[in-house]
């Protein structure tokens, strides 16, 4: 039973450090300089510039939170929640291919590869050299992604994948992707491995981009394997451990989707402030209507209490504290605080809220995923409940 | 190549607020670097890479704009010296300009500096060429171009109100940048790290050998009056026909036809 009132729970400083703040005014600047100008354009063409990559990379973004050694920045979690928060704020689809860049794709690698593997693939995921990508959904796995179909047998000193995957965020365009297979039918749960593959791999073919609601830009593909042969050393840690880490990894991206969500949250909320200042109706600007003043209030104090809820998710994790239902608390509560805000920004733009000439529109159909990806809100409230109540029935 | 940005910190134009009794409303005011010097600065790191060689970045200023300076670090300078000192408040172009060149020759082995053309608060676009005649070095000033940098000399196009004009001199020299000589680069997230934890030397005027009164005059703002509002514009009526005519006979009348 998880214990709310243990005392690193009940820690208290509110200050980021000089470090913080700078990176954070950093990333910031960038975002609203090179992201901004182009988000709509990223939504109605369904693809990020491949300029946009560079320049993320050459500011050191790409690989934020892994050791310099692997052409990472180094920082700490706190700093790279903000760094998502602020590329959220100025794009969407952006931030989601970022997220699952750092968070999926290439935080496993960071967390459970060798060496050897943290140099293959790790060093050019982190420099920016390319994109990674992380395919646990399946066409029948989704929440349930323990019931994994996609399997690797061993022959030889190959590993051979045969199965599918679905919804997974950046997969075309990567150049890697670590998918989990069934290692061992009999195991359950624990005969599930994950193992990298290098893309141009022959027999791993994808569908054309989905067309999505929002984040269009940022592409998501399925992955077919037909007998996909991979060395043997593409074996993410010990076989039958995929299971326990892709929970861990997805604890950490939890963490990223709060984020995320904030930094839409935010971009709703400022958008909605400038609008109920200057729209006037009935000889008064909106925002002097309590009804709508009311709703940019319950704006800002759903969001701070996202973000701190975020931040202390991303503390926990750099004290190396156990985050797992702080992460999930956060994940949650931040998208549906920034679901409500996209949501009451609209509401508050009226007909010109509804038309895509205003990004209002974008920020709600861009945050409606988050409380569907890395967890569904359905199953968060379950992680959390199942540590305070136990396993019931 | 050893080259020395001078950086300012400046409020950012947009957030500076004039107050009904016209002071300056300094709760909102955001600091940036200098817009001309964020030119400067890569300038001179593009070159020092080419050659090898050091960038250093100097500002006077208060203890804030160490901010500014740990930004250009993070871009990529080797080093920073902050310029403070309690008689340097109302310090003017001129007064800076020779606290800036002792900095400069207490340095010694400085052989460029590189300046922005004017600040984007005091604009007296004084600041570089009085700095060049303190230290007797040329001056290159609206440099919109570096075609050549070796460390004995120098290649640049100035763009001058209707030339361009291609100019060779020797090193030292004193160079001030436009708008648009480069594109500046994001300060490096993996240098933002080590950058916060770098100290940054405070020189005060006794470091320099210069005490207040060798600083010439100070210049008080006496007064300030903001910009006029605009006066609204004028609104045609009548059908598109006459609205037209109309328009094309005010757009005569005030010559812009
Ligand atoms: C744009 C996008 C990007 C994505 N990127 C990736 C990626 O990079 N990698 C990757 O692996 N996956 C990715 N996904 C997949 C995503 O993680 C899944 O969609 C998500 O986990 C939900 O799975 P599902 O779609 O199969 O829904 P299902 O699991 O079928 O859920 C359907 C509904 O049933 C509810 N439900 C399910 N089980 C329970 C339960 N036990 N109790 C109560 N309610 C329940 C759910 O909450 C939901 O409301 C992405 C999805 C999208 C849309």
């Amino acid at each position: 039973m998880i214990v709310l009132n243990t005392p690193w729970r009940m820690y208290m400083d509110f200050q980021l450090t000089e470090e913080q703040q700078f990176l954070r005014q950093t990333v910031r600047e960038f975002a609203e300089k090179e992201l901004a100008p182009k988000a709509k354009d990223v939504d109605e063409s369904a693809q990020i510039p491949d300029s946009t990559w560079q320049k993320m990379a050459a500011a050191g973004l790409m690989g934020l939170p892994f050791a310099e050694e692997y052409g990472g920045a180094g920082v700490d979690a706190i700093s790279a929640a903000l760094a998502v928060e602020e590329i959220a704020r100025a794009c969407g689809s952006t931030a989601l291919s970022y997220a699952a860049h750092v968070g999926l794709g290439s935080s496993p690698i960071a967390m459970f590869g060798t060496e050897e593997q943290k140099q293959r693939f790790l060093r050019p995921a982190a420099s920016g050299e390319y994109l990674a990508a992380f395919g646990l959904t399946e066409p029948h796995a989704g929440s349930d992604a323990g019931s994994t179909r996609t399997s690797a047998r061993r022959e030889g000193d190959e590993w051979v994948l045969n199965g599918s995957k679905m919804w997974i965020t950046n997969a075309g365009v990567a150049g890697h992707i670590i998918a989990t297979a069934v290692t061992d039918k009999s195991k359950g749960k624990r005969g599930i491995s994950a193992i990298i593959i290098p893309q141009g791999t022959p027999g791993m073919e994808f569908g054309k981009p989905e067309h999505k609601m929002g984040l269009r830009g940022s592409q998501t593909y399925a992955i077919t394997f037909d007998n996909v042969r991979v060395p043997a050393e593409n074996l993410l840690g010990k076989e039958g451990e995929g299971f326990v880490q892709f929970l861990k990894v997805l604890d950490g991206g939890r963490i990223s989707i709060g984020a995320m969500a904030i930094g839409l949250g935010v971009a709703a909320m400022e958008a909605s402030i400038a609008y109920a200042r200057e729209r006037e109706a009935f000889g008064k600007p909106i925002g002097a209507y309590q009804s709508i003043s009311n709703m940019v209030a319950d704006m800002a104090t759903e969001l701070d209490a996202a973000r701190l809820l975020v931040l202390r998710a991303a503390w926990l994790k750099d004290q190396g504290k156990p985050f797992t239902q702080e992460a999930a608390m956060a994940k949650l509560f931040a998208s549906e605080a920034s679901e409500r805000a996209c949501r009451n920004a609209i509401q508050i733009y009226g007909g010109y809220g509804y038309s895509s000439e205003f990004p209002v529109e974008r920020y709600y159909r861009d945050t409606r995923l988050l409380t569907i990806g890395e967890g569904t809100s359905e199953i968060l409230r379950m992680v959390i409940s199942r540590g305070l109540l136990g396993e019931l029935a | 190549m050893h080259a020395v940005v001078c950086v300012k910190q400046v409020p950012e134009q947009n957030s500076v607020k004039i107050n009904s009794d016209t002071t300056i409303d300094a709760s909102g005011i955001t600091p940036i670097i200098n817009l001309f010097d964020e030119y400067a600065i890569e300038e001179a790191l593009q070159w020092a890479e080419k050659n090898d060689g050091k960038v250093t970045v100097i500002s006077l200023g208060p203890d804030d704009a160490t901010d500014s300076l740990k930004k250009a670090l993070a871009m990529g300078a080797n080093e920073a010296i902050l310029i403070n000192d309690d008689s340097l408040g109302q310090v003017g172009a001129q007064g800076a300009a020779k606290v800036v060149a002792a900095a400069i020759q207490k340095l010694g082995d400085v052989n460029i500096v590189f300046c922005g053309k004017q600040s984007t608060d005091d604009e007296t676009g004084q600041f570089g060429p009085a700095l060049a005649r303190f230290l007797g070095w040329p001056q290159l000033t609206y440099v919109f171009k570096v075609h050549e940098l070796t460390d004995s000399q120098i290649v640049v196009d100035r763009a001058l109100e209707d030339t361009l004009e291609t100019v060779e001199a020797s090193l030292p020299v004193v160079i001030t940048a436009v708008k648009d000589l480069n594109e500046p680069r994001y300060p490096s997230l993996l240098k933002i790290r080590k950058v916060s934890k770098q100290p940054i030397p405070t020189w005060t005027l006794s470091d320099l050998g210069l005490s207040a009164d060798s600083l010439g005059g100070t210049i008080n703002i006496a007064k300030r009056t903001p910009p006029p509002p605009r006066p609204s514009g004028e609104i045609l009526s009548g059908d598109v026909q006459t609205q037209v005519k109309e328009l094309v006979q005010k757009l005569i009348e005030s010559q812009i036809l």
